[in-house]
């Protein structure tokens, strides 16, 4: 089984239905889960007693986890002198230490079997150093040195962990962006085109898949950058 | 039920195990954590997961990430005789 957060709409919604097209069992967790058609669960990353609690749930359940994605993340466009002390700490609740806790306490799940593939999500915003976007950026560039050191201590357990980073792919995220500053990221990326859901959906089943066995500690471009 | 003194031993069996040195008596004073520690971090998280799957066995719940476990000075972690004094405080506590 695969967990995946933010499950109830964007990427993490995107990337469930694909697996779920796969023959992929998937477990979905979100804030508000109402409405998702796969078995699911509410929670809110960025509270580690609620990620442990789904991993309690997992583990009293005898759940075989074999895969986490960590697709749970919030953006704030703005300028870091701006943007407002409880809008900071959120973005970094959530975004990083989210990822971290999910990392932390559903990780052990795979580690029983010595199998498995964690995926962590960046933007394309650390690469480019995107202005407007410098907190948010931050958050994403502490998941991709995470996701480095993690991998490592994930290896002697056969656990791989990797990071994509997107740029702006059209969900909700890009919610107040307009076209033109969208044009003007994607314009400096290495293939200067917008990316859809999908092809994030592709590099996920791709990373969970064994035929990625040899790839762990990597932050993946989509895109280019 | 196990008294306190078998759980101990049971934890110092393990421990030994996970050393495979027949020759390295575990006690109390064992060091897991540091240079002196026979077990590397690997062996250090498999001995957690054991123990979460004795404490399953035995009806309570092991938490080896509370803030306990990383303190330097109060690590669970210190020596087989406090990772055996922590799972079985962690024990009573649950009862």
């Amino acid at each position: 089984m695969i967990v995946v957060t933010g499950a109830s709409k964007g990427l993490g919604r995107a990337i469930c239905d694909r697996l779920i097209e796969k023959g992929i069992e998937v477990f979905g967790l979100a804030r508000n889960f109402d409405g998702v058609p796969f078995a699911s669960m509410g929670c809110d990353v960025s509270s580690y007693e609620r990620v442990k609690g789904v991993a309690q749930h997992l583990k009293k359940k005898g759940v075989k986890v074999t895969g986490l994605v960590n697709a749970a993340g919030i953006a704030s466009m703005n300028l870091a002198v701006t943007t407002p002390q409880s809008v900071a700490q959120k973005i970094i609740h959530t975004n990083l230490l989210g990822t971290i806790y999910c990392c932390q306490l559903i990780a052990p799940l795979m580690l029983r079997h010595k199998q498995g593939s964690i995926i962590n999500f960046s933007t394309i915003a650390v690469a480019l150093g995107l202005k407007g976007e410098s907190i948010y950026a931050a958050s994403k560039a502490g998941v991709e040195g995470f996701t480095r050191s993690f991998a490592r201590e994930m290896a002697d357990f056969n656990v791989r962990v990797n990071c994509i980073a997107p740029g702006p792919i059209d969900t909700s995220l890009l919610k107040g962006i307009t076209t033109e500053q969208i044009n003007k990221i994607v314009s400096q990326q290495i293939i200067p085109r917008q990316f859809k859901p999908d092809s994030i959906a592709d590099l996920v089943e791709l990373l969970i898949d064994s035929r990625s066995d040899s790839l762990s500690g990597q932050v993946l471009h989509v895109g280019g950058a | 039920m196990l008294t306190n003194h078998a759980i101990v031993s049971q934890i110092y069996t393990e421990v030994s195990r996970l050393i495979e040195d027949p020759s390295q008596e575990v006690s109390g004073d064992t060091p897991l954590l540091g240079g002196d520690s026979l077990l590397d971090s690997m062996k250090l998280v498999e001995l957690c997961l054991t123990l979460e799957d004795k404490a399953s066995e035995w009806g309570f719940e092991f938490d080896w990430t509370s803030d306990a476990a990383m303190s330097k000075s109060r690590s669970m972690f210190r020596t087989a005789g406090s990772l055996a004094a922590e799972f079985i405080s962690q024990m009573e506590a649950k009862k």
